[in-house]
């Protein structure tokens, strides 16, 4: 029996590894999407703004050094007038910051004023830099609204009177360093994971009925059993095969000294290396990484599932191809991939506990960057389950799919 | 007089084979709509951070306090709940912060003290913490502004560069449109050529006398014409779900029109690149995303930083959406006038289509 479910399983794989096109159309989807992230990541947060200081006093020199000092919100690039305007034209700045001249005495009768011109083309950049200006200008006579003030002012018990009369006390809910990018690369394991499960074992499932060769699996003296278990394993050891190099030179990555942030290195390249530092796992002690292993594997055996199920439905391999891109889409964004569920409509909110990715995504986060297993237990019983309905639905109809081919 | 006549043939045989793959057609078009609406999940998530407000004290100044929250630049979602159920919702994910004003604030505020405000933050993620971080200055500076309260100084004076902000789904779902333009019209495009790869068809296109730009004309004529009519769809569910109308119906008409025939020639060259749907459609789709985002599609792809936009010129998508986000809202996101756009859109056109030919001609068949 286990002889006969191996045989199968290695014909999977040497028919996966025969076909180029089948792995590029698993792979190029999620790893598309790493590229994004590591797009996106440089262009978060900071916007490029021109800061023109054009009052020479103390008080404007202090009003520059406040918005030069927020290096979290701008790119400043000190100008003079004529140089912001263009910058602003060509769109090399998407705002000018302006401390005018009679800057010092307006502040002696309290009316002084920071210019904003800016190029508000859309609402998100610019509703960030009037946040960043308008807090800018606020801590020039609250200094605690600052972000040092934010957080560790009231909240340290530290409380400087402020003319605005209120301040912030921020406790932060969690003890993390992750980066912005780490976050992010999670959904894209994940997506990875889904793209190669449903698709490895749809098109496989589906060339069988194109081609006929579901046939001789019904002739075959092996019985249907093994054939479908070990169509099931085939499938498995293709996900894992892509998946483990990819996940272990996430693991690599942080060896490449171009990924380190202050390494000095220009920006070109930078940029060139963005997308393998995009690529950075953190790694894990071995209780996690046991607890990463399994919830890898519930989400393999899901997708494996899922693709069979596609593959029977729709028997054909650029239709599976189709909606198997499509439904990965789908499980990502809906799962929490480069969305963040809270934001959503309720509806969208109830309907993404219905989608395994969302646990998926949670569980490896949890995994990855916590020093607990909070809900981790939640994930993989859900995820599990998903895997064992899953399979189980796959090898009953994928048998009964077969014998009447 | 027979180049048009082998036109109409070669259009009218696209058709039927496009008639007997009306599952992948419609899944082509779907697949539209469906970044569509992801593309506006991800910018349900650039505003109104949903935050739990809990107002323990009650008067006026408090009130005065929520709305200034409120207004603080599209920042906040306020919800309304216990402590217990907004600790509970901030663990499970649900809130990104808590706010608390805390008992005799009015009293406080009211006599000239500074009170502080409790906020807890889920600083899962930078990007959102930092919003909130920004957002909370704002929101107290206007509390403090329009109650005049002595001391204030220095304020910000904004100087508005276009005469509206655009929403950010409005600016998203259409810069969406180039991405669904390239999906749509290059796998249909793909599909054309590959096609006469994968059944061996492309011999008889070289043994045959008739022209090979009819024939191919003919068959970008009908890809491109159906990822009109699938982009036509989904303008149709930007104007009629989103309620986003385009500034010129001409000139949003003219653009689509220019992008389905160009990324139309784009896959068609990709398809006789590759010779297998299979393969084109998957890279397609791996390439779209990572081209969209470098290309403007959330803001000016400038604003990243030089080496991004110099990339960036190297994205069809950068040049359509420069084009599509002038005809649909009017505002240009390209620091190139917007007929370079359209110019370097063609050229990508005419490049790809004598790639196509020079493809169809001569390349090995499998």
């Amino acid at each position: 029996m286990i002889r006969k479910i191996w045989g199968m399983a290695r014909n999977d794989l040497a028919v996966w590894l025969r076909s180029p096109a089948a792995i590029a159309a698993a792979l190029l989807p999620g790893l598309g999407m790493g590229l994004l992230v590591a797009v996106l990541t440089s262009s978060v947060g900071q916007q490029p703004v021109a800061l023109v200081v054009q009052g020479k006093g103390r008080l404007s020199n202090r009003m520059a050094k406040i918005i030069r000092a927020d290096g979290d919100a701008y790119l400043i690039n000190d100008m003079a007038p004529a140089e912001a305007e263009r910058a602003v034209g060509e769109q090399r700045v998407a705002a000018i910051i302006v401390v005018p001249e009679n800057f010092d005495e307006a502040v002696a009768f309290g009316s002084a004023a920071v210019d904003l011109y800016l190029n508000n083309v859309d609402i998100d950049l610019a509703d960030d830099i009037r946040r960043s200006v308008t807090r800018s200008a606020a801590e020039f006579d609250a200094p605690q609204l600052g972000l040092l003030g934010e957080l560790h002012g009231p909240s340290k018990g530290i409380l400087l009177p402020n003319p605005f009369r209120v301040a912030v006390a921020e406790h932060d809910l969690r003890e993390t360093n992750v980066s912005f990018l780490q976050y992010q690369v999670i959904p894209i394991v994940v997506l990875i994971i889904i793209s190669i499960g449903l698709l490895s074992t749809g098109l496989l499932t589906a060339r069988d009925f194109e081609r006929g060769t579901a046939k001789i699996m019904v002739l075959s003296p092996a019985g249907h059993l093994p054939l479908v278990l070990g169509r099931l394993l085939g499938c498995t050891l293709i996900t894992i095969a892509l998946v483990t190099p990819l996940v272990a030179f996430g693991f690599l990555t942080r060896y490449i000294p171009y990924c380190a942030e202050e390494s000095g290195a220009h920006s070109w390249l930078k940029l060139i290396f963005s997308g393998p530092c995009a690529w950075m796992l953190s790694v894990p002690s071995w209780t996690h990484a046991l607890a990463l292993i399994a919830l890898l594997l519930a989400v393999t055996l899901t997708t494996v599932g899922l693709g069979t199920l596609l593959g029977i439905a729709i028997r054909d391999e650029r239709l599976v191809t189709m909606v198997g891109l499509n439904g990965a889409a789908y499980l990502f964004f809906l799962g929490g991939g480069f969305t963040t569920v809270a934001f959503l409509p309720d509806w969208i909110q109830a309907a993404s506990r219905f989608v395994p990715t969302s646990y998926a995504i949670e569980g490896l986060r949890q995994a990855l960057f916590y020093p607990d297993l909070v809900g981790f237990q939640q994930d993989l019983l859900v995820l599990s389950g998903c895997a064992t309905l899953s399979s189980a639905l796959a090898s009953v109809l994928l048998a009964r799919a077969w014998s009447r081919a | 007089m027979i180049w048009a006549r082998v036109l109409l043939a070669s259009a009218a045989l696209e058709l039927a084979h496009l008639r007997r793959n009306r599952s992948f057609v419609a899944l082509t078009a779907l697949a539209a709509v469906s970044f569509l609406v992801m593309v506006s999940l991800f910018g349900l998530t650039g505003s109104y951070a949903p935050v739990a407000l809990i107002n323990r004290d009650g008067g006026p100044y408090a009130q005065r306090l929520i709305e200034a929250l409120a207004g603080a630049h599209h920042s906040f979602a306020l919800k309304y709940m216990s402590a217990d159920q907004a600790v509970i919702a901030l663990r499970s994910g649900r809130l990104v912060g808590i706010i608390t004003i805390p008992a005799g604030f009015s009293a406080d505020i009211e006599r000239g003290a500074t009170v502080p405000i409790d906020v807890q933050i889920d600083n899962i993620n930078v990007d959102l913490t930092s919003d909130v971080q920004r957002a909370l200055p704002a929101a107290i500076v206007a509390f403090g502004r329009r109650h005049n309260f002595p001391g204030l100084r220095v304020q910000m004076v904004e100087h508005d560069v276009l005469p509206n902000d655009t929403g950010y789904i409005p600016y998203l779902v259409v810069s969406a449109l180039g991405l669904d333009a390239m999906v749509i019209a290059g796998i249909l495009g793909a599909l054309a050529t590959a096609r006469e790869f994968e059944r061996r068809t492309v011999k008889l296109l070289r043994l045959s006398p008739a022209s090979a730009s009819a024939v191919l004309a003919g068959k970008l004529t009908i890809a491109g014409t159906l990822a009109t009519g699938a982009l036509a769809i989904t303008v149709l569910a930007i104007m009629l779900i989103y309620g986003v109308v385009p500034v010129s119906s001409w000139a949003t008409l003219f653009t689509l029109c220019a992008c389905a025939a160009i990324f139309t020639c784009f896959g068609a060259w990709l398809g006789a690149m590759l010779k297998r749907t299979l393969a084109a459609v998957p890279l397609l789709f791996g390439l779209v995303m990572p081209l969209y985002i470098d290309s403007g599609a959330l803001e000016p792809t400038r604003f990243d930083g030089e080496p991004i936009w110099r990339i960036a010129h190297l994205s069809p998508i950068y040049y359509a959406v420069g084009a599509l986000e002038w005809a649909y809202h009017g505002i240009r996101v390209t620091p190139e006038p917007v007929y370079v756009d359209l110019l370097v859109l063609a050229a990508i056109a005419v490049a790809s289509v004598a790639l196509t030919l020079g493809r169809l001609s001569k390349g090995g068949v499998r």
